[in-house]
């Protein structure tokens, strides 16, 4: 069982890592070159405009002011108004509408990555050195080493454009109101709960080869990782002994060895989790899909900090919070590791 | 603008096309960080529906709504112009509002629009407003609405003022510097007092952000407007949806004008070039825009899309910051290095020929522009005899400010310095390349940091002041000025930034302000002749090049007017 207490630990450890983010976000904004006032003002703009911009927007005070300012609203989650992304529009409404874009393909993606990496690492080490070992092994390499941002345009290329099965981008056809129905921002599941099947199949469609193209690339690392943990799993003692005790080599490796051979690749899976949380930036552009990496891109791109603040520290959230959960996967699948 | 250059320029890609639509594909792709960025400039494109398509684009025939997708690179960042003075912007907020006086489409003439009559005679000017016009949400249009639009632009005293943190640079650029006073005479007669004479006032009533908001509900929304705009224009919002950076319009079928011919509009983001033209070619956009020079072939590819083109009112320059370097400060070095630069292979092979050498400030399509003069031609001996002539026969060297990123004027930012800098090598002169994003570049240029940058214009609203006097002049008083002298320091009180060559030539400053105050055209005309004479002649900047707009544009699309200022006339667009 997992305690509270194991629980609250992890918990409040979140806390400095968050602060720690936070300042060195807000460090590394202010630091760099380039004025929020003269970018939100744009060409046109005299000096004198410019610094009204500037006065308005509290960029004259000093910087531990702003700091201190920074620090407070952050800590309710209140980065202000974007500058220039959606201008006057609060960060934290920008964000809900950003991060379910990017969870649902992040959630799919890491589903394909589970459901194939998992069992072809495990036969992979089942069979060690036989053809499909061979094969697995050089899928996953040409998984892991084939570039995003080339695999997605081919992809597009060869099932949208020349066998014109699945559309190219976007993340529903842009003649259904999807607005409409919005309740959780997944657009999968917002049609099936709004009943609208012809809306989710082309929600579907849209999202294959976007979450194709995450969930190869997260495959390959899985498969790679399940199958050098389970190969080191499978030589162990108890393993042997499970075998001597006339136990099927099947149930050997699925109950005893499959468990224990887990706790790498849940570290993978969860490191994964939490980067595709922050954004699969180069899968998002090529396939068109706005979620919180493009925005987080953009925003650095045009200096809009407030955007680049707030999703940097959600991202940090996340990462942190998807780690807790790691963690206490950890001590599901081996107790001592609560000690 | 002339109808002529709207040309389909097939036969300029049928080398590349046999590099076969995949390798362009691809390349768009695996380019996406250089040349194949989104730019926020420039046009709208055009689309192709295939046969292969596999979303239902159509419509119409069976009773459903008939929709046009049309593809853009960046979503709006506010759905109200006074809020931004992004061009995306101007796109969405051109379909919902209108202007009193209107571009004719796929001109830069004017023509009616909630304006019926309008003159300008000395500082006044006098407008008769169209009658029986309603906004969408039912209230009647009348200049009540057009003074309270100006007044929460630039009206700091206002109960309803946007706010400084709000209100866009064009409240007081284009309107607030220049008006004095509006008196309304009844409900559809006004007249605006100007500060100045000032020529060209109702080209900037014609503006996207000049445009007309309700006044019932800027008291109702205030600042929200910028989610739920409220106009006269021919379509009306249907739904902002930011998650999904689609904006969708619906037909308003009372609007005044001509057309909606299509029951909605729906504005798609694909911010990756490649993969726009891509949607276009599998017939799930109807018109795209923002194409860079390889999805420009994609689209010419497509067996169901054209390539739309037309010359754009911009301008690409170079400008030397003559406050900076002594050499730039003598008109033989200025000259020297605008022939040693090749200009024409910058334009045919960089920008793969999307854009024509310019000569001077001024565009052609706008008046004023003089056909007379010729860009300055690649010739490394003129300029190194020049350079002999004044003194700097060793060389010298400076220092080249360039943005990354690709802007419509330079949709190669850090090749074209390149080819600079090896041109300038080859007659003496070593170039140092500064590159930084564009947000610091434009805080490090309007500061008068660099010795020499690259920049460039695109039109507010199709006037030679636009250029000649917003980017040349230093827009200083006269005891500023030293005598024999004609350029100012960047730190002289009231300087104009956007004059980044820091020029000031006294016979250049008061053509362009005789050509501010003057409204005879042919006047004006042979007053700006003069002045761009000058400019060539003065060379304060290399002027590199003028861009065509681009658009892809579907075969069922028909109707569509390629602009290079304002629109797209959506309204007018009809869908097979």
């Amino acid at each position: 069982m997992i305690s509270t207490r194991f629980v609250l630990k992890r918990l409040l450890l979140l806390v400095p890592v968050l602060v720690g983010v936070a300042s060195l976000v807000f460090a590394v904004l202010h630091l760099s070159p380039g004025d929020p006032a003269l970018t939100i003002a744009g060409e046109r703009a005299s000096e004198e405009f410019v610094q009204q911009v500037r006065e308005s927007l509290g960029l004259n005070d000093p910087i531990w002011v702003q700091y201190g300012r920074f620090l407070a609203n952050a800590a309710q989650f209140e980065f202000g108004e974007s500058f220039i992304i959606q201008r006057n529009t609060s960060v934290r409404e920008v964000l809900t509408n950003k991060l379910p874009v990017t969870l649902e393909l992040a959630i799919y993606g890491q589903l394909i990555g589970i459901f194939l990496g998992i069992p072809l690492g495990i036969l992979s080490a089942v069979k060690q050195d036989s053809f499909t070992d061979h094969t697995t092994r050089i899928g996953a390499l040409a998984g892991i080493s084939v570039p995003i941002f080339w695999s997605g345009p081919l992809l597009i290329l060869l099932f949208a454009q020349t066998l014109g099965w699945l559309p190219t981008s976007g993340r529903i056809s842009v003649l259904y109101n999807v607005e409409a129905i919005r309740v959780t921002g997944l657009v999968t599941v917002d049609t099936l709960l709004a009943g609208e099947w012809e809306m989710f199949v082309s929600a579907a469609r849209h999202m294959i080869l976007p979450a194709s193209v995450i969930g190869i690339y997260s495959m390959a690392l899985i498969s790679r990782m399940m199958r050098s943990s389970m190969l080191e799993v499978i030589r162990q003692d108890y393993m042997r002994t499970a075998r001597a005790k006339g136990q099927g080599a099947k149930i050997t490796v699925l109950k005893h060895g499959f468990r224990n051979a887990m706790i790498p690749v849940i570290t993978v899976i969860g490191i994964q989790f939490g980067g595709l949380l922050g954004g699969a930036v180069l899968t998002e552009t090529v396939f068109a899909i706005g979620g919180i990496g493009t925005l987080l891109v953009e925003a650095i791109k045009v200096g809009d900090y407030p955007i680049v603040q707030g999703t940097v520290l959600t991202f940090a959230f996340l990462f942190t919070l998807v780690n807790l959960g790691v963690d206490i996967t950890y001590s599901i699948l081996d107790p001592r590791i609560e000690q | 603008m002339s109808q002529d250059g709207n040309n389909v320029s097939r036969r300029r890609f049928l080398s590349a096309a046999g590099t076969a639509a995949a390798t362009a594909a691809l390349a768009g792709c695996t380019g996406g960080g250089n040349g194949d960025e989104t730019t926020t400039e420039g046009g709208n494109g055009g689309g192709d529906a295939t046969e292969t398509e596999t979303e239902g684009g159509d419509g119409g025939d069976d009773g459903s709504p008939q929709v046009l997708r049309y593809g853009r690179g960046s979503h709006s960042p506010t759905l109200d112009f006074q809020n931004s003075t992004s061009g995306e912007v101007a796109k969405v907020t051109e379909q919902l509002y209108d202007t009193l006086i209107n571009f004719e489409p796929g001109q830069s003439t004017l023509t009616q629009g909630l304006a019926t009559e309008y003159s300008l005679e000395g500082q006044t000017a006098s407008i008769t407003l169209r009658e029986g016009v309603t906004f969408h949400n039912g209230e009647e249009f009348t200049a009540e609405d057009f003074v309270a639009t100006y007044r929460r632009f630039v009206d700091s005293d206002y109960e309803y003022y946007g706010g400084d943190d709000y209100v866009s640079a064009y409240g007081p650029f284009t309107l607030g510097a220049w008006i004095d006073e509006i008196q309304v005479d009844g409900d559809y007669s006004m007249t605006i007092q100007l500060t100045q004479t000032y020529a060209p006032f109702l080209r900037n009533l014609a503006m996207f952000a000049a445009a007309v908001h309700s006044k019932a509900a800027i008291e109702e929304l205030g600042t929200d407007l910028n989610k739920n705009p409220v106009g006269t224009g021919p379509f009306q919002l249907e739904n902002l949806d930011d998650a999904n950076e689609l904006i969708r319009l619906s037909a308003n079928t009372d609007y005044w004008g001509d057309g909606p011919n299509v029951d909605e509009v729906v504005f798609v983001t694909i911010g990756q070039n490649s993969t726009r033209a891509q949607s276009l070619a599998s017939g799930e956009l109807d018109i795209i825009d923002g194409l860079g020079a390889q999805s420009s072939i994609q689209v010419e590819n497509a067996s169901n899309a054209d390539l739309v083109r037309t010359e754009g009112i911009n301008i690409g320059y170079m400008a030397f910051n003559m406050a900076s370097r002594e050499e730039f400060r003598d008109k033989r070095v200025r000259q020297a290095v605008s022939y040693a630069i090749n200009t024409e292979a910058i334009v045919n092979e960089i920008y793969s020929g999307f854009a024509t050498q310019a000569s001077q400030p001024l565009p052609p399509n706008v008046l004023g522009h003089n056909t007379d003069l010729d860009p300055y031609p690649y010739d490394p001996e003129q300029a190194r005899s020049l350079l002999e002539e004044a003194g700097y026969g060793d060389g010298f060297s400076f220092e080249l400010a360039t943005f990354q990123n690709p802007r419509g004027y330079n949709p190669s930012p850090i090749q074209t310095a390149e080819t600079v800098a090896s041109n300038l090598g080859d007659v003496g002169i070593e170039v140092d390349i500064n590159q930084q994003s564009f947000g610091p570049f434009l805080e490090y240029t309007a500061q008068g940091r660099h010795d020499a940058c690259f920049l460039g214009w695109y039109t507010d609203n199709a006037d030679p002041d636009n250029f000649m006097y917003v980017l040349l002049h230093p827009q200083v008083e006269e005891d500023q000025l030293t005598d024999g002298q004609d350029w100012v320091s960047f730190d002289t009180e009231g300087y104009n930034t956007s004059n980044r060559s820091a020029w000031a030539n006294q016979e250049y400053m008061d053509l362009v302000e005789q050509g501010q105050s003057t409204y005879d055209e042919s006047e004006r005309e042979s007053l700006y002749f003069e002045a761009n004479q000058i400019a060539h002649d003065e060379a304060p900047w290399v002027y590199l090049d003028y861009a065509d707009e681009l658009r892809g544009v579907s075969t069922r699309v028909s109707g569509f007017q390629i602009a290079a200022i304002s629109g797209p006339y959506l309204n007018l667009v009809t869908l097979e």
